[in-house]
């Protein structure tokens, strides 16, 4: 924070850009690490607000990981939103840009396979892993846990359930509780 | 009908080839104004499932196994697989022009919208209902997130070896938050070791 605004946005595409390079299987791979630099690292947002853009970037519209985005906007208004996304997005665009050749090469080859297929299990792991730390980091408690439970259970029991009805109802339910007593 | 979503693991595709697109001659800007709407349409993440059913069921621009066989590379890169896809289709369809129309225009309306959330939020972010209705969507979006993990982990049939990699990589990121570059500089080439020596389930 003390840093002007310069340092800010190169702080911002240190931190992003390497997480592009690094997000296996989707956005959802790197949020763990996006809440530690955000929140523990470069304290560029509370526990609090980390855990309200994170929820903001996905009640939007767009490729998951808008929160990039938000968090460069949180650190330092367009400029930052701007080399946030920047960052966040050009290296594996330009990444899958030139393996799109190279791969269509080398498929069913076994190298090709063996990448595939050794790299999932990391994948998944650090998609549960970006649902636990949201949640640990979360300061609604509880609540907040059941219902993380219960529509994880409701997805896995229904895959084809539509995730943005399931938000809307999440922002229902919580706001009448808020309205109570 | 095949549905991009449900093959998160990407495995069930291997082997397919992809066939010589026939690629239509599609304007940049056609191109970019098509994306635009994709991008500020796709509400709930699975940016792939809007592509898929735009490009290939509405449109037409893309066939089929040409769009499962960009998927699965979309899956196996690092990033966003609906950014990869769009990168991917783009570049099928105007070169690298066409992959730079495509991916502003996915990412343009997203990001002007993330702009007034944002002021919005700095404005009206304190409030006790708007923060509580923010955490119901949080708590929604987290069991988005599990349920897609074990969706994945279970659909890539990892095997024992398999499950205890994603286990040690949940304990490592997830429960003691160490930084998640070295744990899987580490644990990636376990995994591919593993892949390599082990024989292919059915």
């Amino acid at each position: 924070m003390s840093e002007g605004i310069g340092g800010s946005l190169i702080a911002l595409g240190l931190v992003f850009a390497p997480l592009s390079l690094l997000s296996f299987g989707g956005g959802n791979a790197v949020i763990a690490e996006i809440a530690q630099q955000s929140i523990a690292v470069h304290h560029w947002t509370s526990e609090r607000e980390f855990a309200d853009l994170f929820a903001l970037s996905r009640a939007a519209p767009g490729p998951g990981s808008m929160l990039a985005t938000l968090i460069g906007w949180k650190v330092a208004g367009t400029p930052g939103a701007l080399i946030a996304t920047l960052a966040y997005y050009l290296p594996s665009a330009l990444l899958v840009f030139g393996a799109a050749r190279v791969w269509g090469r080398w498929r069913g080859s076994r190298w090709h396979n063996a990448i595939e297929r050794g790299l999932a299990p990391i994948a998944a792991g650090l998609f549960l892993s970006g649902g636990i730390v949201v949640l640990r980091s979360s300061p609604a408690g509880w609540p907040v846990w059941a219902a993380a439970i219960v529509t994880t259970a409701a997805l896995l029991r229904w895959p084809r359930l539509h995730p943005v009805p399931l938000l809307l109802a999440g922002a229902a339910l919580f706001g009448l509780l808020a309205l109570g007593p | 009908m095949p549905h991009p979503e449900e093959r998160p693991g990407g495995a069930c595709l291997e082997g397919r080839t992809a066939p010589a697109p026939s690629v239509p001659s599609i304007g940049l800007a056609r191109i970019f104004a098509a994306f635009l709407r994709i991008g500020c349409t796709s509400f709930g993440g699975g940016t792939a499932g809007w592509l898929y059913r735009d490009m290939v069921l509405k449109r037409g621009w893309i066939d089929e196994p040409t769009f499962l066989s960009d998927l699965a590379l979309g899956q196996a890169i690092p990033g966003s697989i609906g950014v990869n896809l769009t990168v991917q289709i783009g570049q099928r369809l105007r070169g690298a022009a066409g992959a730079v129309a495509a991916l502003v225009g996915l990412l343009a309306g997203p990001f002007a919208i993330m702009l007034g959330v944002g002021a919005a939020y700095a404005g009206f972010g304190e409030h006790r209902i708007l923060q509580q209705m923010l955490d119901g969507v949080a708590a929604a979006v987290i069991g988005l997130t599990l349920a897609t993990g074990l969706h994945s982990l279970r659909h890539s049939r990892p095997g024992v070896t398999g499950v205890m990699l994603a286990a040690a990589t949940v304990v490592c990121v997830g429960v003691l938050r160490w930084p998640m570059l070295p744990v899987v500089a580490v644990l990636a080439p376990f995994g591919i070791a593993l892949a390599l020596i082990q024989p292919r389930r059915p």
